[in-house]
């Protein structure tokens, strides 16, 4: 088998691993899965995408930097997108799930409300920027040359460091600051850290803020490497919740783990049976971390 | 003339639309399965019941030329099957995964359809699925109204069993499930058990309705299956009241109308090189009506059954 | 320093036509030590709730000194100087023991943390021993030392604790009663839910029976240890006159 498989499939799987790590602490501390996750995604491409624009227009940095294909415009553009990104979470909370958590909805009719969200969102982001696929770049990247014949773009070599820096600093973040604590806190038992002092509604917009921000750099590392289009994030759902499941809910380097997991079999999937089929992947790791090990490969029993 | 005729195909297109509401309320109305996948219930039915009526055809496996019941009815079966399947694997975890494991059918029965080329015809789907009373094809107007009625007789054979499930013991236990999960267990009855068998009653009317669609439009793609389907139909629930069979009808006839009215303002009033664009624009406001019922009135237009009014 | 607590007619619970506590008044001096008894079910926890701020108030009021209480955000009454044990699920589990006394800690000004973490592990040496354990590793008794650490570790002007005996053998439920009489007379209100009457009644000095939401008797320990009716009272079936 050609290794360079194993190339794309780690490439697809960090960008996967970041977007789930996003999706993994909305559903371990808020408590529910967000169907809304991938349209996070999607929005924080286009919202970079046309901060770029602006950037562009205005001050210039379009110019590639080094053997990348993007110029700082699109670098100083991904900050605000997160910003961006953040505040549309912020605000999805606020006029949505937050009514229904302080009603105390079923996590179910949450769920619903996230699936109802997505739609939403997902249409009017094409009714402002078209199905049609829009990209950050028109430059060409020349793979470079690994040992044994791999192949690997610049862009990919970014978009796997930017994961792994990424990654660490969000495990620092939460194992170790006092702000991580309060969310693992508000994890186990919200009405408990309250009362140890904790403001639950301040750590569940931070919650809001990390998630969003991750999901908003899965959007571009995916519009950079592939193209950006309407359905990019909801296509990128499955796989999501694949990784996130596969690495035990709440598991922030089971959630990158999922990823790299799932971007091998997609590969493997391409490799295989075809292209066509890609999508395909998610759904059979899926179905069979729930028949095997449905608190995930490194989840608790009964967590 | 023109209204009658649009009048039926209106309804008709309205009440195979109530009848997968129905098959949704079963679940999620009156057992609390939430059911992301509508669309691939409904495809499965539409498919089966398409490659069994069809006559044979080149280059693609099947068209048996069977009889329409004979269709209908593998329909249902085929989509019971799948339904049972993904219950069975789900249930015994937390709610929220068959939530997600439903999400992931639909992708890959998406999947399916469009790749499995020599069964399904791909994206180009199957045509020529024999329309009931085909005889009758040349007056429109007979037509019209032997196709409403068929599908009218239908939804009201459906409710009926349905209504019938409900009011029996079966569905009396169905309900204390839903409502207090130990006490059910108290009186020795396994609600994994039940709540599979309830995913699979409406899994299996889900694809009936997906046959009843293939049939009366006449062709079948994949787009028709679209997560959107699945949103349509849990918009109709949710309006119509979740666990109310008759909110269901009302909630699919009404979300119909709504859908077909505005698909008509926009094709009237936008010019025709903006018509996509507006057409997701529909799309925006499925979702929000969505999300609005659920914060405004949880309950539907026609509750299930007071709430308990809850403490803030 | 150490502040009364006061409560006015106070009526809470969790549906708003369907209160458990149905209007109590009492005061509770600063530096007293009162308990609170009643049968099962009688609305003692929703009482110390309401007052915390964990269970909603639907009227009347609760004041720890001139601060109200009632209506301040759950995550601000620590800081206002009332600290609250919960009866059950009253440390986090899958945090570390340190982690669960810094949580509290936060509350303090950044200089005076080490030190008040440093007195808890004086005061509860179990706690110093392996502080990168996970809480659930403790057992059951030392659960309740981490949580009535958790809760004394801001040097709170009031402390209420809901049942802190509940599951400890006879010997440990002593220990943990000793140290609270420890505490009081360090000069801290504290307010004592508690099934197990006649250990607590050695420590309090006040004892105020709650049945069915409302105050029955309210009177001081000495007399409620020496009345042979006491079981009864709970029920609710003897007169409520001293
Ligand atoms: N979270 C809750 N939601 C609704 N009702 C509750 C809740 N907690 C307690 N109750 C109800 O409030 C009433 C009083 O409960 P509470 O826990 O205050 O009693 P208690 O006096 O502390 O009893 P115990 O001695 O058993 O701890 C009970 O009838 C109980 O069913
Ligand atoms: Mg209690």
């Amino acid at each position: 088998m050609n290794p360079q498989v194993f190339v794309d499939g780690i490439v697809a799987g960090s960008m996967i691993g970041l977007g789930a790590i996003g999706l993994t602490l909305v559903y371990s501390i808020l408590r529910f899965p967000n169907f809304a996750h991938g349209e996070l995604v999607t929005a924080g491409a286009y919202f970079a995408l046309s901060l770029a624009a602006l950037i562009g227009a205005a001050v210039g940095g379009t110019a590639p930097i080094g053997p990348f294909s993007f110029g700082w415009a699109i670098v100083l553009a991904a900050l605000g997108a997160m910003v961006a990104t953040a505040a549309l979470a912020l605000a999805l909370d606020a006029v949505l799930f937050q009514r229904l958590r302080r009603r105390g909805a079923a996590v179910i009719i949450i769920v619903m409300a996230s699936f109802g969200a997505s739609l939403a969102l997902r249409s009017g982001i094409e009714f402002v920027y078209t199905a049609s696929p829009a990209y950050f770049t028109r430059e060409l990247q020349i793979a470079m040359r690994l040992p044994g014949g791999l192949r690997v773009t610049p862009d990919q070599l970014a978009a796997l460091a930017l994961t792994a820096v990424l990654v660490v600093a969000v495990h620092l973040f939460v194992t170790r600051t006092a702000a991580g604590r309060a969310m693992r806190a508000v994890r186990e038992n919200p009405a408990l850290a309250a009362l140890a002092g904790i403001d639950v509604d301040r750590t569940i917009r931070l919650v809001w803020v990390l998630g969003a921000a991750l999901a908003c750099a899965a959007g571009i590392t995916a519009g950079l490497l592939i193209q950006i289009r309407p359905t990019m994030g909801f296509d990128l759902l499955l796989p999501l919740f694949a990784a996130a499941i596969l690495g035990g809910v709440g598991s922030l380097p089971g959630a990158v783990v999922g990823g790299l997991v799932v971007g091998l079999g997609e590969a493997l999937t391409v490799a295989f049976l075809g292209a066509e089929w890609r999508a395909g992947a998610a759904f059979m790791l899926l179905v069979a971390i729930l028949v095997v090990r449905p608190n995930g490969l490194f989840g608790r029993a009964g967590g | 003339m023109e209204f009658v005729a649009y009048a039926t195909f209106f309804g008709t297109v309205a009440l195979s639309y109530a009848l997968i509401t129905l098959g949704l309320n079963v679940q999620w109305g009156q057992t609390g399965l939430f059911n992301v996948g509508v669309a691939a219930f409904v495809a499965v039915g539409a498919y089966t019941s398409a490659i069994l009526t069809t006559p044979a055809t080149e280059g693609r496996i099947g068209g048996f030329d069977l009889p329409l019941p004979v269709g209908w009815l593998a329909a249902a079966a085929a989509a019971a099957l799948l339904a049972n399947l993904v219950a069975w694997l789900t249930i015994r975890l937390r709610a929220d995964y068959l939530a997600i494991t439903t999400f992931g059918v639909a992708v890959a029965v998406q999947l399916a359809v469009l790749n499995l080329t020599p069964l399904t015809g791909g994206p180009f789907g199957i045509t020529f699925i024999p329309r009931p009373f085909g005889a009758w094809a040349s007056d429109p107007a007979l037509f019209g109204f032997a196709n409403l009625a068929l599908v009218a007789a239908t939804v009201l054979a459906v409710y009926a069993v349905l209504e019938c499930l409900a009011r029996s013991p079966w569905g009396r236990i169905l309900r204390a499930v839903r409502e207090d999960e130990t006490a059910a267990e108290a009186l020795g009855k396994s609600p994994r058990r039940l709540r599979i068998q309830a995913f699979t009653v409406g899994g299996a009317v889900m694809g009936l309705a997906g046959a009843v669609q293939a049939h009366f439009v006449g062709f079948i793609a994949p787009e028709n299956f679209l997560p959107t389907l699945t949103f349509q139909v849990w918009a109709m629930l949710i309006v119509g009241g979740s666990g109310n069979n008759r909110g269901a009808i009302l909630g699919a006839v009404l979300v119909w109308a709504i859908w077909a009215a505005s698909g008509a303002l926009i094709g009237a009033v936008v010019p025709a090189e903006l018509q996509a664009r507006a057409a997701s624009l529909q799309i925006v406001m499925i979702g929000l009506a969505l999300c609005a019922i659920l914060l405004w009135r949880p309950g539907g237009l026609l509750p299930d059954r007071p709430r308990r009014p809850r403490a803030r | 320093m150490s502040r009364p607590v006061r409560l006015d007619g106070l009526v809470a619970g969790y549906e708003r036509d369907l209160p458990i506590v149905k209007g109590v008044d009492f005061a509770v001096a600063a530096g007293e030590f009162v308990g609170i008894f009643g049968p099962n079910g009688a609305g003692k926890s929703t009482l110390v709730k309401a007052v915390a701020g964990a269970a909603a108030t639907f009227g009347g009021a609760a004041f720890l000194g001139d601060t109200l209480l009632t209506g301040l955000p759950a995550h601000k009454v620590l800081g206002a100087g009332l600290a609250f044990v919960p009866q059950t699920e009253n440390i986090f589990a899958t945090l570390s023991i340190a982690e669960n006394l810094q949580i509290a800690a936060e509350v303090l000004p950044r200089a005076a943390r080490a030190a008040r973490i440093g007195a808890m592990h004086a005061m509860f040496p179990d706690l110093a021993r392996a502080p990168h354990r996970p809480a659930g590793s403790l057992s059951g008794g030392q659960r309740q030392m981490l949580a009535v650490a958790r809760a004394l570790i801001v040097s709170p002007d009031a402390i209420i604790l809901d049942e802190p005996s509940a599951g400890l053998s006879p010997r440990l439920a002593h220990d943990v009663f000793t140290t609270l009489a420890r505490i009081n007379a360090a000069g801290t209100t504290i307010i004592l839910v508690e099934q197990n009457v006649r250990a607590a009644l050695a420590v309090v000095s006040r004892g105020i029976i709650l049945v069915d939401g409302r105050v029955r008797l309210d009177a001081p320990a000495a007399d409620l240890a020496a009345r042979d009716d006491l079981g009864a009272l709970f029920l609710g079936t003897a007169a409520a006159a001293a």
